[in-house]
Formats: structure tokens, sequence, C-alpha cells
């Protein structure tokens, strides 16, 4: 029944990472763009801490908790940036974000 | 009784996620996002890892989405703002038929790896702050000091990034 359980773990965790993935393919919003980013750094958190108490040894949980402060990190730097873009273009749409796009080419 | 709270909890990070990802309204996925946080939060404390449970709610639903949440707010994000979307759904579906080989892949591999019968048999102080602490402190010594630099450099670089540019 445990091992049952544990498979299911890494079900989970597989099943939000694609979904992480369809949200940063399907959607223009770059709030929601971030936020499926934090939704895969989160699953493979939960994978690591499976494997973790699977193994039995601590080294998971000390990697996800480096995760974890990575991603904090990243949401400082990332939100600052969406503050200075939205001055520069007023919109969070990432289409409108073609600053660094050559223009009449393609 | 586990099995039970974590269907529960599953069942409600599942939901989550389904809300952030498809819901249009901004702020209403941020609340979705929580709700996967501390639905994540919860399996981190089935999984007998206590210090990081705390450590999820703290830094994610504390910290990275009330930072988000303000910053939707001090943007004033109208929902005539946000971007229109036609066709997501129909890219939602290539998406996840894109991704269903990759993860029956990862669930093979998952599978296989872990065959060996060994778990749920820990001590009982395994994950608490104390045991995590020894661990952190006596071999991941170097990699913690360079994450408290990277924390540094990244609150100078936010601030300087998010700063008004003075005209010159």
């Amino acid at each position: 029944m445990m091992e049952v359980s544990f498979m299911s773990y890494i079900l989970l965790a597989i099943i939000l990472f694609s979904m992480g993935i369809m949200g940063v393919i399907s959607r223009k919003n770059i709030f929601i763009i971030y936020m499926s980013l934090e939704l895969m750094l989160n699953s493979i958190n939960l994978i690591l801490v499976t494997l973790s108490k699977h193994f039995g040894n601590m080294d998971g949980q000390i990697i996800a908790m480096m995760v974890i402060a990575i991603a904090a990190a990243e949401a400082a730097v990332f939100l600052s940036l969406i503050v200075s873009l939205y001055r520069l273009k007023h919109s969070i749409n990432i289409d409108d974000y073609n600053t660094l796009k050559q223009k009449g080419t393609l | 009784m586990s099995d039970t709270i974590f269907l529960i909890l599953a069942l409600l990070a599942l939901f989550g996620a389904g809300t952030m990802i498809t819901v249009s309204n901004t702020v209403h996925s941020a609340l979705g996002f929580i709700v996967t946080i501390l639905a994540l939060s919860g399996l981190y404390a089935l999984l007998s890892a206590s210090f990081l449970f705390m450590v999820q709610i703290i830094v994610y639903a504390g910290a990275v989405i009330a930072l988000l949440l303000f910053v939707i707010m001090f943007l004033n994000i109208q929902s005539s703002h946000t971007p229109k979307e036609p066709n997501k759904y129909l890219f939602m579906l290539i998406s996840a038929i894109v991704m269903l080989p990759i993860d029956y892949l990862l669930f093979r591999a998952f599978y296989t790896m872990t065959d060996i019968e060994n778990f749920s048999i820990t001590s009982k102080d395994f994950g608490t702050v104390k045991m995590l602490g020894l661990e952190l402190f006596r071999n991941w010594l170097l990699p913690f000091e360079a994450i408290s630099l990277l924390l540094l450099v990244s609150l100078v670089g936010a601030v300087v990034m998010a700063r008004k540019k003075e005209r010159s």
C-alpha cells in the first residue's frame, strides 16, 4: 500500500509539471506565465522531497530548500523587471514586449 | 488515513493549478496558485518534512505570492488590460498532447528506479529543524553561503531595476 502511495506522489508531481508547461505555452499574461514557472519549480520540489523520504536521506530536502531560496530571489528580480517593463510598454501582454526584435525582418 | 489526506490534498493541488492556468482574471489566478502552494505544503508534512512545510508556507504563501499580489495591485491591472487569448484552450490541448509521451517516460523511469523496497523506514526526527540544520552546516556549507550571496545580489538588483530613471 505504501508503494502505491509513493508512486502517486510522483504522478501528482508529473501532472503539476505538465500543467505548468501548459500554462507557459498557452497564456499571454506575464503574471500567469511567472506563476506557471513557479508551479514547475514546486513540482520538482515535491519529487525531491518524495525521493528524500524514499531513500531515507536528507539531501533531497536540502536541495528543495535551496530551490525555494533561489525561487524567492528570482521572484524579486522578475517582479521588478515586470514593473519596469510596464512603465515602458503599459501592457502585460507578452506580445507587446518586442523591444529587442529586429524591425522589418520576419 | 494518510491515503485519504493525500487524496484530498492532491485534488486541491490539481484544482488550484487548473484554476491558475485557465482563469483570465490575474488576481483569481494568483489565489488559485495559493491553494496549490498550501496543498503542496501539506504534502511535505505528510512526507515527514516538517521544516520544509513551514518554509513553504512562510516563503511561498507569505513572501512570494504576497509580493506578486502587491505588484498586481500596484500596477492596477484592470480586466480590460488583460490580454485577449482567443485560442488558449487549443494551445493547452496541443501542449498536453506534446507532454504526454514525456510524462509517460518520466513515470516509467521513476517506476523502475524506485523498485527497491525501503520506503518509510526513517528515524523519528527525520526532517526536523535539528537534522536539517546539522546536514546543512556540515555538508552543504558552501552552497548555503553562495545562496546568501545570491540573495544579496538579487536584493540590490531588484532595487536598481525597479527604480525610476532620473532625468539627466
